[in-house]
């Protein structure tokens, strides 16, 4: 991800116009949502050559065709040379038919096989790249080709050669979603210990840190990935190695980051699985560990913060954010009474005219704090919660409404003055309308609220009719 | 969206895709309370859609943004030869220079020049060539380790654990890093021979030969027979000429030199960079 700024300008420098780039990359990203929700969202990754910037296939087709089989047949007769045939064919293979035209070529693949594992090691760095291309072919045809080689790049994962072990992890990972016969295969050669062992030897070096990340995340988005591949691993297992404890600090700092500024590109791809294994972990938390597994209360600063950074340019971020904080206050009063504490109130309550899907979590985050004590409850009602809460009673979506009355019951069940106060605020005709709500929920709990809480207050008695 | 179900206030609840499903028309409590709200802690399954942007995000990367391999480390330097005095080979880069070493002059057999692709296969192959000791216990015992890191289980003959590479381990038969040591009778006899033939050797692993690799012809090259020896160096003074001197591959068992091993790796902590 440091490396985004450098590809971005040379994505630039490419000549499409800014307008045509916006287009195409918003028709990918359509391309892409439609994959998810078909459950197809599987990506393959491409390493350039250093003298790239885009990965264009220049050639004409019959050219490419061609030169693949000169290449090979050249590289198969032997002699001098080889190291620059080898590199010649990586760059050709780019090229879709320029790929099967070699595999059509017999004993191609024992050939690179040869290469990978000979004497000569810029050929294998060569066979390496030639192997990389064709396992970024979308036809499971071509990349299946290159399964021969898979012990070998597997038993590489433990050597030293930094460019070459990066080689060998993105063309595994890009051969992981092809099949769940592939997967299978690799697991049983040994390919989780194989790129743990990768991480131990090779953990200073982020480039190569990142390929194995992307290899397990490839292998990991099985249907049954859980059941399969990581059998024994459920959350609590995690949460006992301190997963949860090394995610929330992170995101401490991440936020902290944040909240100074810090719009470095690609932050939020770094926040996201953060977030994700946080919210999760949480809710499979035991209630007594989360102090110790929560670590820093002081990540319900770097909860908010998110929130409100992300609100405009990621509002999904927001929102996953939003649900990480639910899943905090609703099981630890610690965090609660931090909210509270370090004044993030008011700025949550900002946020309840937001919709898609962030004022509902702000409003159970919310309910959470005031559920947790009366005192809390108190508190709320000091940030100016009742107004807030006049304005969301008149909002459309259902749940919004729900909830509001939710909090607002447990607010006035709270303190005595709460109802007064309410009333005085207007909000005594809001719950009348509800009253006649489509939805009986909210019917019910609208009467009740008027019937046994708010009726009986003075600021009622003095300012309307008595109703029958 | 994310409505969480109904329920006890401390069990963590699923959400599935889709909406939750009580409507929050909560139990009618004992004075026909309808406020049933309770904290409830959300997990979501992956394919959720409240992670649908956040995955589209994460796949543009992974697709538009392309990552280019850097040339970070390539300072300009002029061209350099490896350290190795009988290898030829010359780079014009570090990154060039890391690669070949890391491949062909790291995991070498000082006994009989092999290089391995890692560690751990060195170790096995010295074990299993190279130590009398293992020979003897294997005669008893199963001592042959299963190649796959991880699987932990042993053999009582190199057969044996190739059965089990190809059977369970989906390896093919003819793994190259599995060789066993009546495979060595080509090398042996170039081995004895004399200098010159040494020499082709040498010629053949650090130029790199002419031939394209043949079937049998392993990842295993040779390191130069000098170096060798000059690796021996550091580890004793008394073995020095034995090593140097030692037809490698003759197995002589107690002038065998783990040291040598040793001193190999030291070597490399003295290369200096230009």
């Amino acid at each position: 991800m440091w490396r985004l700024n450098k590809v971005r300008h040379k994505a630039v420098r490419h000549g499409d116009s800014l307008e045509e780039l916006k287009l195409k990359r918003r028709e990918h990203e359509r391309a892409l949502r439609q994959a998810r929700r078909d459950r197809q969202l599987v990506s393959k990754r491409l390493l350039l050559n250093d003298d790239e910037d885009q990965p264009e296939v220049t050639m004409d087709t019959n050219t490419g065709e061609q030169d693949a089989v000169g290449l090979f047949l050249k590289l198969q007769h032997g002699g001098l040379g080889r190291e620059a045939h080898l590199e010649a064919l990586s760059k050709v293979l780019r090229d879709p038919s320029a790929q099967l035209a070699f595999l059509k070529q017999e004993n191609s693949m024992h050939l690179l096989v040869g290469f990978l594992t000979g004497s000569d090691a810029t050929c294998r760095l060569q066979a390496v790249r030639c192997l990389h291309e064709l396992s970024h072919s979308p036809h499971a045809s071509v990349s299946s080709a290159c399964l021969p080689a898979t012990p070998y790049l597997l038993t590489y994962l433990s050597g030293q050669s930094t460019k070459f072990s990066e080689l060998c992890l993105y063309t595994l990972g890009n051969l992981c979603p092809d099949s769940d016969a592939v997967k299978e295969k690799l697991l049983a050669q040994g390919i989780i210990p194989a790129l743990a062992s990768c991480l131990e030897n090779q953990r200073h070096n982020l480039a190569v840190v990142e390929a194995v990340g992307f290899t397990l995340s490839q292998f990991l988005q099985a249907k049954n990935a859980a059941e399969k591949i990581i059998p024994m691993k459920d959350n609590r297992e995690l949460l006992a190695h301190g997963a949860l404890l090394q995610c929330s600090s992170l995101l401490v700092s991440l936020g902290g980051a944040v909240a100074e500024g810090n719009k470095e590109e690609g932050l939020e791809l770094f926040i996201c699985p953060l977030l994700r294994c946080v919210g999760n972990l949480l809710s499979s938390c035991p209630v007594k560990e989360l102090s110790t597994q929560a670590g820093d209360v002081r990540i319900v600063a770097a909860l908010c913060t998110l929130v409100q950074a992300f609100l405009q340019s990621r509002p999904a971020l927001a929102r996953e954010s939003a649900w990480v904080l639910n899943n905090l206050t609703a099981l630890s009063s610690a965090s609660c009474s931090a909210l509270l504490t370090l004044n993030l109130v008011p700025g949550l309550m900002k946020l309840l005219p937001f919709s898609q899907g962030i004022n509902t979590m702000i409003l159970r985050i919310l309910a959470n704090i005031a559920h947790k004590k009366k005192h809390f409850c108190a508190q709320l009602t000091r940030c100016g919660l009742l107004s807030a809460l006049c304005a969301t009673l008149k909002m459309a979506d259902q749940e919004m409404v729900t909830l509001s009355m939710d909090v607002l019951y447990m607010l006035v069940v709270g303190g005595p003055q709460v109802a007064e106060e309410f009333v005085k605020q207007g909000g005594f005709p809001l719950l009348e309308a509800l009253q006649y709500n489509g939805e009986g929920a909210i019917r019910r709990r609208a009467t009740h609220l008027l019937e046994r809480h708010l009726l009986s207050c003075s600021s009622y008695c003095s300012e309307n009719v008595p109703c029958s | 969206m994310l409505r969480p179900e109904p329920g006890r206030p401390e069990s963590p609840r699923d959400a599935r895709p889709g909406g939750g499903g009580g409507e929050g028309e909560g139990e009618e409590g004992e004075e026909g309370n309808p406020f049933d709200f309770a904290p409830q802690p959300v997990r979501l399954h992956r394919d959720h859609e409240l992670f649908e942007d956040g995955d589209v995000l994460r796949h543009l990367y992974l697709q538009d943004l392309y990552v280019s391999e850097e040339a970070e480390d390539k300072r300009a330097v002029s061209e350099f030869a490896c350290h190795f005095s009988s290898c030829s080979a010359v780079f014009s880069s570090l990154e060039e220079y890391e690669h070949h070493y890391n491949s062909l002059h790291r995991h070498v057999c000082c006994s009989c020049r092999r290089s391995l692709p890692s560690a751990r296969l060195l170790d096995l192959h010295i074990q299993e060539w190279h130590d009398s000791l293992f020979t003897i216990l294997a005669q008893r015992q199963d001592m042959y380790q299963c190649l796959v890191e991880g699987c932990g289980q042993k053999f009582r003959t190199s057969k044996h654990r190739k059965d089990h590479l190809v059977r369970i381990h989906k390896y093919p038969p003819d793994f190259r890093f599995d060789k066993t040591k009546k495979n060595r009778g080509t090398q042996q006899t170039k081995g004895q021979q004399q200098k010159d033939t040494a020499m082709e050797v040498v010629d053949e692993v650090c130029e790199g030969t002419s031939d394209p690799p043949e079937q049998g012809e392993s990842m295993e090259t040779y390191v130069c027979e000098e170096e060798a020896a000059r690796m021996a160096t550091p580890a004793s003074s008394e073995e020095h000429a034995d090593v140097s001197a030692a037809d490698p591959s003759t197995e002589s068992p107690s002038t065998e030199p783990p040291k040598a091993r040793f001193s190999y790796r030291l070597v490399f902590k003295q290369v200096r960079w230009k």
